[in-house]
């Protein structure tokens, strides 16, 4: 993909160069991009970083392009067909069937059987080109505004656009590496709308299923491009971003109009969740700090936490328990809608990153160490 | 054929000329040769004396295999890789979270950090500043080390050492799953920093017995000690050397008896024993003036010098009983049992030696020290055992007792004799060869399992149940880790080594290769990459990936582990941990290594085969493999060109290197069933066995051929043959599996398997030449064509 992106930057000149390159003499190393997941026993047993269900089927994302579904409640698994080999960070279904998983890289896969086959809709450098064109734009109303503004406002204004032109040269120099910025997690609404975020701030929505995309970024009043690690759809119908030093972005009206919520914390947020109220939304973050708000993220409270570990992820069960997970082997249960936690800690201690609640009590956690099957309480089962 | 020495239907070789020059050349000058062999003892002995133990591994390893010149070619870059000892401190009771503990395990590591020879800046234990916890906050990384900086004993700061080990990432590492034992690790210098002096592994273990294992265990009786490196393996090698010497004194005692009771004659007995020690002493002596010093290997020579010596020895012996009993002088005795020994005996030896210069065909330095002691062993016997020993016999004689025992003897064995010369008879001869072809067959069937390589976990050159391995196992057990490792080598341009699409092409390589049966895990830069890019995002492991920007990389390994990164930055490692080093494991992974390279090698990096115990292994067994049917090949072309020279007969040759065959296959049939794999050590058996095997088969074929060759039938001829030579040969048998017998309790494991197998292909040797080659001569014998042909040849 580098090569590539070069010859696009280098122009004709380089096409020798590249037919040289694949002379079959010499094996140049595939860009893991361009590198189909490789078809493996092991991929349950490996760093596995989000799950969804397809209707009744679990899928998984992980390390090296691997993605895993299980119709049998995560008895069995089967590796999905993946082009990529990047670590995946996010996968969501919109439908039984149609899905996305994003990754480093900036890669967005889209499946239309529930998670057998995936092909490749996004990388990094589209991405990072929507990026590119926003700034320009941006650039381009900036100098507009100082052209007209008055005398005492054009110092501040000029400012505000060399950061501009700064954080242009910053992505252009990027680009020329590569795709180098992960996409961290994905939602979609259905088989046509949905929302990817990832690092530096980048936030892309797609209303036609992948096919094309617009840079949502400017949406978001995210002037110092924070990571975006989360988006979710809570009860009521509202979405929520999170991410870095607290950033919370609440959106209303399906995703067109976002605003920038009081943070009730500096560090970062992992996640944001929904526990099954209206409108009441779970955030939580680094060292297990934990809030809760009603009213759609305008008031925050600490939900007390004594686990201290970094918290990734959570699902709540039917019968309302909501489990949150996270490093360390720390597996929190409420059984109070959330206003408080009972911290565990797996004996493994590896990370935790996403959770399934199963029948009963039982828990499907994966993470570190791949698939695991739990109790309530963080225990093995047998 | 017209050759005059076979007048009198005899053959030549036990028909030489009267008097032959050699003859009176030595007795003639016997006092002056005695002196010069004083002294010559004297100079060699003194040599000998002086020998060194030298457990060189270089030594052991087949220098020219291309994996071994490639870890030979990088070694100073890999230097700190691998070389490095790890002390469990167990806790028998309770666990590692008491005052008492962690003042023993407090003193351990000073005595550890004072030791010579460790690199004390890479130390590591609980009780060490580089253990630490680390956590990430809001405000970036918090941290501290392991032990409380207000550490006091009390149950609270042990609580809070508990909730920092938790933290550490040491779980599994530096600390047992189960909490009942941690680790010291002592990284160790290969050479001395300030004096430049090679580390001296056998001091080394030493004092970690003296100061560590034996003060602490008797110091806190609550605690066990575990002990596993590099450095304590050769360590416990070069002590098992030593009790080498108990093993030498037991054989020699065995043997004197032995020789007592079938000579019953003091001098008879002492005489040989003496000139065989003497053989040894000389044969040391010249290796250490050759520059040679003793390995695990070529220790054992001295064991067989000593037993061919006493087995020639008995023949000289024996035959001088026979002229005494004539009634001959001292002197004309010893000059008769000369001139009828010098040529047979000469013959054999040389066939000896032949068959151990085959061993030079292995490129593996051990096995060509071996084959150039026991060579030279071999020469040395020639003169020790069938000069000085008749020499000094034609001045003392063989006793009263001595001789009357040859006269008796013949009378009361003889009816044993005539029971063995059955072997012969026609009706005998078809079930003998049915029971052989069987033998064959299931020999045949049981070799198919035979192994290259070892096979048992652990440190194979050491005993299962040793102290060594047990303590492997314990922290195989305990701690993520093995002791199986490969190391592939990634050769890049200067300041390369840390770039993105090598990184990445490691990665794609460990994956490849977890991906494999008999691979655990695998670590390299890589994954120190991924590990600390997680961690500097805030240990978010949706981080855990390779980043395409250089600055990223460059910050995420600026704490890679020393090893890891050479110093010029063109040599990275990926080590590959096994699960085991069995000979099929090490093939898989590493050609699958091979197959990667030979795909994806280009201008930016190279994937270099290999280093590490599981590389060594590897390419030992590779040129093992090869060298073992070229080696076969050799040692039956030597002794059947011998023999074809010896008798001209086809069939004769049949009839002594058959039996020698089934031997062979059965060997390595015990071998596959007793868990033996072909390796170093196994390989020179083949040669040593079939080498020294062979004398019995021409003793044997040579009085046949004479009584044949006089008009006996075959049976008759036979029983003389036992008559004369069956007792000689029968003890010359038992000699030698007397003299390997006793490494079978060696410490060294290798060194108990090359005893065990010797012993069984010493012993099946004699019998396959008594009991076998009378059966088929039966079948491939014409004494009247023989006779016929001697008599046209005159």
């Amino acid at each position: 993909m580098a090569k590539r992106l070069m010859c696009n930057t280098l122009g004709a000149a380089c096409v020798g160069l590249s037919m040289a390159m694949s002379a079959p003499s010499v094996f140049a190393l595939a860009d893991i991009i361009e590198t189909p997941s490789r078809p493996t026993s092991l991929a349950p047993e490996n760093l596995l970083t989000d799950a969804d269900r397809a209707g009744d089927r679990i899928v998984a994302a992980g390390e090296r392009g691997h993605i895993i579904y299980s119709d049998n409640g995560g008895d069995s698994w089967t590796q999905g067909e993946v082009p990529v080999s990047v670590t995946l960070t996010g996968v969501d279904f919109g439908t039984d069937t149609h899905g996305w998983a994003v990754g480093h890289s900036g890669v967005v896969l889209h499946s239309e059987d529930a998670g057998e086959s995936w092909d490749l809709q996004l990388t990094g450098v589209e991405a990072a080109k929507l990026a590119i064109e926003t700034r320009k734009d941006e650039i381009a109303a900036m100098e507009e505004r100082i052209e007209e503004a008055p005398e005492e406002e054009v110092g501040d204004l000029e400012w505000a656009l060399d950061d501009l032109i700064f954080s242009l040269e910053n992505m252009q120099s990027d680009l020329e590496i590569g795709p180098v910025n992960p996409l961290l997690d994905v939602w979609f609404e259905n088989e046509s709308h949905g929302f990817v975020v990832g690092a530096y701030g980048m936030f892309l929505r797609t209303q036609d299923g992948g096919k094309t995309w617009q840079d949502w970024g400017p949406q978001l009043d995210n002037p110092r491009s924070f990571h975006l690690n989360s988006v979710t759809q809570i009860t009521g119908g509202a979405l929520v971003v999170v991410g870095e030093a607290g950033q919370i972005f609440v959106s209303v009206d399906g995703g067109d109009t976002w605003e920038k919520r009081e943070s009730p914390y500096e560090g970062s947020l992992f996640g944001a969740m929904s526990t099954g109220n209206v409108n009441e939304i779970l955030a939580f973050g680094l060292r297990g700090n934990t809030f809760m708000s009603t009213d759609l993220g305008k008031s925050w409270k600490v939900v007390p936490n004594e686990g201290g570990a970094t918290l990734n992820d959570g699902a709540v069960a039917d019968d309302g328990r909501i489990t949150l997970v996270g490093n360390g082997g720390a597996v929190l249960m409420s059984t109070n809608g959330g206003e408080s936690f009972r911290p565990y800690f797996r004996d493994d201690r590896e990370g935790v990153m996403d959770v399934v609640p199963l029948s009963g009590t039982n828990l499907l956690i994966i993470g570190e160490g791949g698939v695991n099957f739990t109790d309530a309480k963080g225990k093995d089962l047998q | 054929m017209s050759n005059p020495k076979h007048d009198k239907g005899e053959h030549y070789i036990t028909t030489p000329n009267a008097e032959p020059f050699l003859e009176r050349l030595i007795f003639n000058n016997r006092a002056l040769i005695l002196i010069a062999f004083f002294f010559l003892t004297l100079f060699l002995g003194y040599n000998a004396v002086k020998i060194e133990p030298d457990a060189s591994f270089e030594r052991m390893i087949p220098l020219e295999h291309p994996y071994i010149v490639n870890m030979l070619e990088h070694r100073n870059d890999l230097e700190n890789l691998g070389n490095f000892v790890r002390i469990a401190v167990e806790v028998e009771e309770g666990d590692i979270f008491t005052k008492e503990y962690m003042e023993t395990l407090k003193q351990i590591t000073d005595e550890v950090f004072y030791l010579d020879g460790v690199d004390r800046s890479g130390l590591k234990t609980l009780w060490t500043s580089n253990v630490r916890w680390v956590e990430v906050t809001e405000q970036g990384f918090q941290g501290g080390t392991v032990i409380p900086d207000n550490y006091d004993g009390t149950r609270e700061s042990l609580e809070q050492l508990r909730q920092n080990v938790l933290r550490s990432n040491e779980v599994g590492r530096l600390v047992s799953d189960n909490f009942q034992s941690t680790i010291v690790y002592a990284p160790l210098y290969e050479k001395n920093p300030e004096t430049g002096e090679p580390l001296d592994y056998g001091e080394f273990s030493r004092q970690l017995e003296e100061k560590i294992r034996q003060k602490y265990e008797a110091q806190n009786p609550n605690i066990d000690i575990h002990i596993v490196g590099f450095a304590k393996k050769v360590g416990d090698l070069i002590e098992g050397i030593g009790s080498i010497a108990y093993f030498a004194g037991i054989t020699i005692l065995l043997t004197t008896l032995l020789l007592f009771w079938y000579s019953r004659c003091i001098a008879g007995t002492l005489v040989p024993v003496f000139s065989s020690i003497i053989a040894v002493f000389w044969q040391l002596g010249a290796l250490r003036l050759m520059g040679y010093g003793l390995d695990p290997y070529s220790v054992l020579v001295p064991f067989l010098v000593f037993a061919i010596g006493i087995s020639h020895g008995v023949q000289v012996v024996n035959a001088m009983a026979v002229e005494a009993s004539k009634g001959f002088d001292p002197m004309t005795a010893a000059r008769l049992a000369f001139r009828a020994l010098y040529i047979p005996g000469m013959l054999a030896l040389i066939s000896d030696a032949f068959g151990f210069l085959t061993l030079l065909f292995i490129e593996i330095d051990v096995i060509k020290d071996l084959a150039v002691a026991a060579g030279l062993g071999v020469a040395i016997v020639i003169v020790t055992n069938l000069v000085l020993h008749p020499l000094i016999m034609s001045y003392i004689g063989i006793t009263k007792g001595g001789i009357k025992n040859v006269q008796n003897q013949g009378e009361k064995q003889d009816r044993k004799w005539k029971i063995m010369s059955y072997f012969s008879h026609p009706g005998v001869a078809p079930i003998s060869l049915l029971i052989a072809v069987i033998g064959l067959g299931l020999g045949l069937y049981y070799k198919q399992d035979l192994k290259v390589g070892d096979l048992d976990q652990g440190a194979p050159e050491l005993r299962a149940d040793s102290r060594y391995n047990l303590d492997n196992a314990f922290i195989i057990d305990n701690y993520s880790t093995s002791a199986d490792v490969l190391v592939v080598m990634v050769k890049t341009e200067v300041e390369q080594c840390t770039q993105y699409n090598v990184l990445r092409a490691m990665d794609k390589l460990q994956w490849e290769l977890q991906n494999t049966p008999g691979v655990q895990s695998s670590a390299s830069l890589a994954d120190v990459s991924k590990i600390v890019t997680k961690a500097l995002n805030e240990g978010n492991w949706k981080w855990y990936e390779i980043s395409r920007n250089q600055t990223i990389i460059n910050a995420s390994i600026r704490e890679a582990p020393a090893g890891l990164i050479n110093t010029n930055c063109d040599l990275t490692p990926v080590l590959v941990f096994l699960e085991d080093h069995k000979a099929e494991t090490l093939q898989t992974v590493t050609s699958r290594v091979e197959e990667f390279a030979s795909n994806h090698n280009n201008d930016e990096f190279t994937f270099l085969l290999a280093a590490g115990n599981a590389g060594v292994e590897a390419a030992t067994n590779e040129v093992i493999s090869s060298a073992k049917n070229m080696m076969l090949i050799f040692v039956y072309g030597v002794v059947s060109s011998l023999c074809l020279i010896t008798f001209r007969s086809i069939r004769a040759v049949l009839c002594i290197v058959v039996p020698l065959g089934l031997t062979s296959v059965l060997c390595e049939a015990i071998m596959a069933v007793s868990g033996i794999g072909i390796k170093v050590a196994t390989l020179p058996v083949i040669a040593l066995g079939v080498g020294i095997g062979v004398d019995y088969g021409i003793y044997i074929y040579t009085k046949l051929e004479k009584y044949l060759l006089e008009g006996k039938t075959l049976q008759d001829a036979y029983f003389e043959t036992l008559r004369s030579t069956g007792k000689a040969v029968i003890f010359t048998g038992v000699t030698l599996g007397l003299g390997v017998v006793t490494w079978i309790f060696s410490p060294i494991k290798f060194q108990a398997d090359m005893g065990f197998l010797l012993f069984f292909m010493f012993l099946w040797n004699m019998v396959g030449a008594i009991w076998l080659l009378p059966a088929l001569a039966r079948f491939l014998l014409r004494p009247d064509r023989m006779v016929a042909k001697a008599r046209n040849s005159k």
